[in-house]
């Protein structure tokens, strides 16, 4: 996470001034000072005896929570774990990384991988400018507009199951919508088995997730200064062209956050395709989550599973880092923030 | 400093203690000492199938259990419940793995092959059968899924729902049919007979997107074609006597044309409310769960159950076997682990005494395991096609990879939905999914223990 350029005593204070998070921090400047450990200047005492064993609780849960479990599902994945194993699954064999190239030759895992990703920026792409619109059709006060900003969120606070089985209910193929679409005189085949099913699974995303894209550019919108509104009134620009080159620069931020929020949950999505297709699952949808549920839980194959769970984890973990490395570099020019 | 030393210390212990003390939870309320076979002070832990259809039922159940059991041996019982198989699967991993957790667990029949395989439960000797009251008070047939032959049992057949076929007795009538088919051939022709898609009459119900049930007409056709489907370590399904199955099974809705076509999307609970409405005259594969819904249904008082059919016309060649279900039902494990070996016993002999058996398959409709017990029931109502099954029961093949099997031939029915729709399943494609299905099935087989 952290650059470790220098090993000198303030790459500890930048490290711990980054995982504050993106709040007002002050730029950690070592002053020309060099803060020796156990020298006594003023400044140095402020900032190096700050309280950092009040981090201790949150850091040994955080140990406990993840980096255990994270620990042992990597070491599972070079196991061969099975129900056969199981119980002493201590002593399960040690096969290094033939679980990893069992998934990469055998279990379909690279195409399960298009699969997510694909469907994950299809489903991203589109939601992005239906949340932008609603969230600029809800900026200004009109009679109604708690009324539809509530509305709008309807999608995003429903359960992703609730949601799932009444898409499933609807795309039945005596269902409402192949009933609707028979009566206008389309024949659309099956949405719940078939090739279809990719779309399904795509639009019930986009469905479920465009209110997640609006609630965080409705957030930009707000921290839009009211001047800016006036000065862009007095340049005489129209509507477009205030939104184009003064509106969207203030959301780059909020809706690059909301594009990989989005994506990785897309990637990381379970409840939807295993509600909406049941198991086994129809080919044409077998994203990973649902390949590497079917592999433990159907088929017992823990370590392999656990294989595939990392590689899962290096996947989402490409787009989080640049996210990180981008984060980070905007704190550093600005203090502060971007406003 | 110094503070910050000591309050790192203290905090560092608390988390621990915090995470010790997580994961402690779940241990049984056993006394781990060893004792007399009076179970004063001990508790039992069962873990059982929860039951959406019969709450209260099983509540009372549960409570007047555990009262008998206080009463005989002076130790409590404690029920856990699980809501799905998933839960199951967890608990038992879990339970395996740190070696504490309920001290006997309800196994539906075709996981339990995956539960031993696991090491988590204990073979029966002939002793433990003594204590709970002999080998001969069963079903001999419901012993069949308990181990992997007769000599190596690790459970104990507790309830039976074989399978059957339900069927329309006024529309059988208004057809001139005077008795259920015997062979699938039969089963066809009175199907097309019955069959009126003018009205919105079909001769079946069948859920071809059910994830269980299309596998079990798979294993049932080619057991009674004498062909196996796991011999050993091979798996055997890339044949004729398999591709043949699952044409005939799709076949009754491409070609014969006797199922409603809109079944390409239900499962068997969607194809049971079919038939409940009175709109087709056959409902293959069903168990007597399905009383409860039958039963408030339009077509109460013309339903009954029948065997299902156990040949093609008549005959079972190459020595096949005539089954009419898998075994089906729960049987129940007690623990590797357990510390209250004596009470598990005491407990299974309890509940599979012949009165137990009675009351329990009065509370749910499983019919009983004990054989008195099933004798008792033959001419009740709707029974005696049920009871005739449950003596016609075969196990599934006892293995470790039978779940992946189970899956792979149900994979086949999955993917070849899009064709059933469009009308027609070509054999290329058949051939090649089955193949899949041979190549996963003998994945998991080879690496079976």
């Amino acid at each position: 996470m952290t650059t470790a350029s220098n090993p000198a005593p303030d790459t500890r204070l930048a490290a711990s001034a980054a995982s504050r998070g993106s709040g007002p921090a002050p730029a950690p400047d070592a002053d020309g000072n060099n803060p020796e450990p156990g020298s006594g200047t003023r400044r140095g005492l402020s900032e190096r005896n700050r309280p950092l064993w009040m981090l201790i609780p949150g850091g040994v849960l955080m140990i406990v929570v993840i980096v255990v479990p994270l620990v042992l599902g990597v070491y599972i994945s070079f196991l061969d774990l099975d129900q056969y194993s199981l119980r002493q699954w201590l002593s399960a064999p040690f096969v290094g990384v033939a679980n990893y190239i069992e998934a990469i030759t055998q279990s379909g895992i690279l195409r399960s991988v298009w699969l997510s990703v694909s469907y994950s920026a299809l489903a991203t792409i589109v939601t992005l400018p239906l949340g932008i619109a609603a969230a600029v059709a809800t900026q200004n006060k009109y009679p109604g507009r708690a009324l539809v900003r509530s509305i709008f969120l309807i999608p995003y606070v429903l359960p992703g199951f609730v949601v799932a089985t009444v898409w499933r209910t609807m795309f039945q193929p005596s269902g409402v919508i192949s009933i609707t679409l028979h009566h206008m005189g389309i024949d659309p085949g099956l949405f719940l088995n078939g090739p279809n099913t990719y779309w399904v699974l795509v639009f019930v995303q986009i469905w479920s997730s465009w209110p997640f894209i609006y609630l965080l550019a409705l957030s930009g919108l707000q921290s839009v200064d009211h001047e800016v509104h006036e000065a862009a009134a007095l340049d005489g620009a129209l509507w477009w062209t205030k939104l184009r080159y003064v509106i969207f620069p203030y959301l780059r931020g909020p809706i690059s956050l909301a594009i990989l929020i989005g994506m990785l949950n897309h990637i990381n999505n379970f409840t939807l395709p295993f509600v909406l297709f049941g198991l086994p699952a129809p080919n044409d949808i077998e994203v990973l989550p649902y390949l590497t549920y079917a592999t433990s839980f159907e088929s017992f194959r823990f370590g392999l599973s656990a294989g595939m769970a990392v590689v899962s984890l290096i996947l989402v973990a490409i787009p989080l880092f640049i996210y990180l490395r981008a984060v980070k570099l905007d704190d550093a020019e600005t203090p502060g923030g971007r406003k | 400093m110094r503070f910050g030393k000591k309050a790192a210390l203290a905090s560092i212990a608390t988390a621990a203690a915090l995470a010790l003390s997580a994961c402690g939870g779940g241990t049984s309320g056993g006394n781990s000492s060893g004792g007399a076979v009076n179970g004063a002070g001990k508790t039992l832990d069962v873990f059982i199938g929860k039951s959406t259809t019969f709450p209260q039922q099983q509540q009372q159940w549960m409570d007047d259990t555990a009262a008998t059991f206080k009463k005989n041996t002076g130790a409590d019982l404690k029920f856990e419940t699980f809501s799905s198989g998933n839960d199951e699967l967890t608990k038992i991993q879990t339970s395996a793995v740190s070696g504490q957790g309920p001290d006997i667990y309800a196994l539906g029949t075709t996981f339990t092959p995956t539960a031993v395989a696991t090491g988590a439960f204990a073979q029966l000797s002939d002793s433990d059968w003594n204590a709970l009251g002999g080998k001969s008070k069963f079903n001999q047939s419901a012993l069949g899924i308990s181990g992997p032959d007769k000599d190596h049992l690790y459970a104990v057949p507790f309830s039976s729902r074989p399978f059957v076929m339900a069927y329309n007795k006024n529309l059988l009538k208004a057809a001139g049919i005077d008795k259920p088919p015997t062979t699938w051939n039969e089963l066809e022709q009175d199907a097309k007979k019955v069959n009126d898609p003018s009205k919105g009459i079909y001769g079946m119900s069948v859920g071809y997107k059910d994830g269980f049930s299309p596998w079990k007409y798979i294993w049932a056709f080619s057991e009674q074609q004498g062909q196996k489907l796991v011999d050993g370590k091979n798996a055997n399904i890339a044949n004729d006597t398999v591709t043949n199955a699952y044409q005939t099974y799709f076949g009754w809705l491409t070609k014969d044309k006797v199922v409603d076509p809109a079944s390409v999307g239900w499962t068997d609970s969607q194809a049971l409310a079919n038939f409940a409405s009175g709109k087709s005259v056959f409902f293959p594969m069903t168990s007597i769960s399905s009383e409860v819904t039958l039963d408030k249904s339009a077509i109460k008082d013309q339903y009954d159950y029948a065997l299902m059919p156990t040949s093609i016309n008549g005959s079972n060649p190459n020595g096949g076997t005539p089954v009419a279900s898998i075994l089906s039902g729960d049987n129940m494990g007690i623990a590797s682990y357990t510390k209250n070996k004596d009470l598990a016993l005491a407990f299974l002999k309890q509940v599979t005494d012949k009165d137990a058996q009675i009351n329990y398959q009065k509370l749910f409709g499983d019919l009983p395991t004990n054989q008195e017990a099933l004798a008792t029931f033959g001419s009740a109502p709707h029974m005696a096609g049920v009871t005739d099954a449950a003596g016609k029961s075969y196990a599934t093949p006892f293995t470790g990879a039978w779940a992946d099997i189970q899956l792979a031939l149900v994979n086949v029915v999955v993917q070849s939905i899009p064709d059933l729709s469009s009308g027609n399943v070509s054999d290329s494609n058949l051939s090649q999914r089955i193949k899949t299905a041979q190549n996963s099935a003998q994945q998991s087989l080879s690496r079976a223990k």
